[in-house]
């Protein structure tokens, strides 16, 4: 267990390291405007000046031993056009909290909605709530979640009566945006929990607790509802994921003061070293969440095999 | 010596030499089966009502996307549409099925406004106008319309009378007296002949011009938006652009995107799955490869490639093919690790038969219905992906319509009156993606010989 672990975290901190430096390197080639307020109005003694002070001449691997060094002390460098001089790192732990408060909110809600919507659509199968989940289903994967949030927001706030834009103080302006971002894990959950409740119901133990005259929902409860659960935690990591990325859409689309709106205010602004960091933030969380993962899944089910990783579903 | 034909009690005849006809019951009685894969799984497929629905529905639509341009009355896309005499842009004119904004009955006396045209006539029933705060005669009342009187010319202005008009208390009783609030116009008829005060257009056929350059119509005709006869299916955008033509041209947009993607995300996650599975000391190299790329959300890529190069057709498909084939490499590859190693391979291998023969022929075909579900699924998502792209501001300029910017400008909208900007591209959008996710689903669920029977 514990060499797993430590081999799962240095393949991380590897992966980690190389994405930094893709990234970077990547930033890199965009041009030098989005290090300026305004780049028109200075003149190249100037802009030269900046660049060299900021170390943006210097060759690249210098420029990336700097940027590591800076990093290993929680220096993110600073703003260039967001909000000019302020340390990045302080910017964004202004607006992580909020983030961080949606992103677990509407994973719960996922999960509160998803599991027993799965639950049912094994049980009565072809019956309502599997025809209701099966086009839920197909509608949440099949149509773009920028479309169906557009409509969310715009029904979803009048029939709420609550503003557009959301308001931290009113409890009722947090319904939609949860709600929004957990549909796609909703329906994520629910499909694989119908799939294994179903394959876990043609199982021979089930036949033999039917003919022993076990009622049929102790059955599904009791038994197959539990095995069938242990192999959704491998879900979790990818759910995490979806939500990073819808909160980054959902942030902006109702004005929440959050990471996923900043990072779309930088890109519109062309902020090159807020892009660079939130970007590597979230690849961090990426990264972090799929650990997490695979730790729980091992906690969870003995009967997986940690050093051996078969990847077919 | 008995000759060999002594043995035979039958004589040899040609028919005896024919094939057989198929019988089922003969067959199962022998243990024959004519199974055949894709047989089988064609026919699971068109058993299927809804994947032949949407199936129909998705390929009518492809055709009608292809052949939209040619079709005979299509506005191009991106044309701004003015108005030939003010030249203002045809701002959010409401989806209509023709141009004809109303019609004129018989003899109807219609205003021209000075404008050339070898077909058209520029036409209004604005008589003159009465400007605020002047005293006029009220000749006839009516709910809708009054009959009125202003400086000699005798006609019919719209009765808004709590706001526009002041009238005495007893307003029945005509003729009297009346005073203008606002400025209001007269009309030769009892109702409005104009685009939103612009002129209307009629054909020269239909009217007989008058001495004072005016017309009157001959017989019952249309006014038409603008001197032409293409309607606006979809209305028109905020720009003044034909939101038919610009939807259409945007689907072809999004789905060259989509198409293209999923293409370059089979070929590059076949090539690679196959390096993966089959060459065992690439193993090693391509799992560490991509663990690392699975690890990052695939919105940040698309996101940081469209941000550092030039927005485009280009971009999007190289952001969108650059993660997409990671998934379609892990699972080739693994199902190559399954097949690779069966007996029909390893003796293939010993009769010297060569690695790419043993992959093209003996462990691709096994693959081709997932690899062809994984393409058809990822058409839906590039378009979702381009949307999304989009909407963040690093998609296509305007003037590309696709379904994404279409929506994000129709976004702001949906609120208003002019929401059908936002609900039209959305449909088409709609039936596209769920037709791919339908449909690939259908040709999953047949090509698993579970349910062949």
């Amino acid at each position: 267990m514990a060499k797993y672990l430590l081999k799962r975290i240095g393949q991380s901190v590897l992966t980690l390291v190389i994405i930094l430096t893709i990234v970077f390197v990547m930033v890199r080639q965009m041009p030098i405007d989005g290090y300026f307020e305004n780049i028109d109005k200075l003149d190249e003694a100037v802009i030269q000046a900046t660049l060299d002070k900021m170390g943006l001449n210097d060759p690249i691997w210098v420029q990336l031993k700097d940027f590591f060094l800076n990093l290993l002390q929680g220096d993110l460098g600073t703003s260039a056009r967001y909000s000019r001089g302020v340390p990045i790192a302080q910017i964004v732990a202004a607006k992580a909290p909020l983030s961080i408060q949606l992103g677990v909110l509407s994973m719960a809600v996922a999960m509160i909605l998803g599991i027993p919507l799965g639950a049912a659509m094994a049980r009565s199968k072809s019956k309502f709530w599997d025809k209701f989940g099966t086009v839920f289903i197909v509608l949440v994967n099949a149509v773009p979640s920028a479309v169906y949030y557009i409509y969310i927001q715009s029904y979803g706030t009048q029939l709420l009566q609550v503003g557009m834009l959301f308001d931290r103080e009113n409890w009722v302006s947090w319904i939609l945006p949860v709600f929004s971002m957990s549909l796609g894990n909703i329906a994520y959950y629910a499909m694989w929990l119908r799939r294994y409740m179903v394959d876990e119901l043609n199982k021979d133990y089930v036949r033999l607790a039917r003919a022993k005259g076990v009622d049929s929902k102790k059955i599904t409860m009791r038994h197959v509802f539990r095995n069938a659960f242990v192999p959704m935690i491998q879900y979790i990591p990818t759910s995490l994921l979806y939500t990073v990325g819808g909160s980054i859409y959902i942030e902006s689309l109702y004005s929440i003061p959050g990471m996923g709106g900043l990072l779309v205010d930088v890109i519109t602004r062309q902020d090159n070293p807020m892009v660079q960091a939130i970007v590597m933030i979230y690849s961090c969380i990426g990264i972090v969440g799929m650990i997490l993962g695979d730790l729980l899944m091992a906690v969870i089910d003995p009967r997986i095999s940690l050093t051996k990783k078969e990847g077919a579903r | 010596m008995k000759g060999i034909k002594d043995h035979i009690s039958q004589p040899l005849e040609n028919s005896m030499f024919q094939f057989a006809a198929y019988d089922s019951a003969a067959a199962e009685k022998a243990g024959y089966s004519n199974y055949s894969y894709w047989g089988s799984t064609f026919r699971c497929f068109l058993k299927n009502k809804a994947a032949m629905v949407f199936m129909t529905v998705l390929v009518l639509l492809l055709l009608f996307t292809m052949i939209q341009p040619y079709l005979p009355n299509q506005y191009p896309a991106n044309l701004v549409i003015d108005h030939p005499i003010t030249g203002m842009q045809m701002m959010n004119v409401k989806p209509r099925v023709t141009n004809v904004e109303a019609t004129a009955e018989k003899d109807t006396l219609l205003i021209v406004t000075p404008w050339e045209n070898e077909e058209w006539l520029a036409v209004s029933n604005v008589l003159s106008s009465i400007p605020r705060r002047e005293n006029f005669t009220v000749l006839e009342y009516g709910s809708d319309f009054c009959k009125v009187e202003y400086k000699g010319k005798t006609g019919y202005v719209k009765n808004d009378f709590t706001t526009k008009l002041k009238l005495p208390d007893d307003y029945e009783n005509t003729p009297y007296e009346a005073k203008s609030n606002y400025k209001i116009e007269i009309f030769t008829t009892p109702n409005v002949l104009t685009y939103n005060g612009d002129e209307l257009f009629v054909k020269k056929s239909s009217v007989k011009m008058l001495e004072d350059g005016n017309a009157i119509t001959i017989e019952k005709s249309e006014l038409r938006l603008l001197p032409d006869t293409r309607p606006f299916l979809f209305g028109t955008n905020n720009a003044g652009q034909d939101l038919w033509a610009m939807v259409w041209s945007g689907t072809r947009t999004s789905l060259l995107i989509g198409i293209v993607v999923a293409f370059c995300q089979a070929m590059i996650g076949i090539l690679i799955g196959v390096l993966w599975g089959y060459v065992r000391s690439l193993d090693r190299l391509l799992t560490e490869v991509y663990n690392i790329i699975d690890n990052i959300p695939t919105t940040i890529v698309l996101i940081l490639v469209s941000y550092i190069m030039r927005p485009g057709v280009s971009t999007l498909i190289f952001a969108m093919s650059l993660t997409g084939w990671v998934g379609m490499a892990r699972f080739v590859r693994n199902q190559i690790v399954i097949i690779r190693d069966r007996d029909y391979n390893l003796a293939s291998r010993c009769l010297g038969t060569g690695t790419f023969r043993i992959i093209t022929r003996n462990l691709l075909p096994y693959l081709v219905s997932v690899i062809t579900l994984r393409m058809a699924l990822s058409v839906p998502g590039a378009i979702g992906s381009e949307v999304f792209i989009t909407y963040i501001g690093l998609g296509l300029p305007i003037s590309i319509p696709s379904l994404g910017n279409l929506i994000n400008v129709g976004r702001m909208l949906l609120a208003t009156s002019a929401s059908y900007q936002l609900v039209f591209p959305t449909i088409v959008l709609s039936i596209i993606t769920i037709s791919f996710y339908i449909i690939g689903n259908s040709f999953a669920d047949a090509a698993d010989p579970k349910n062949h029977l």
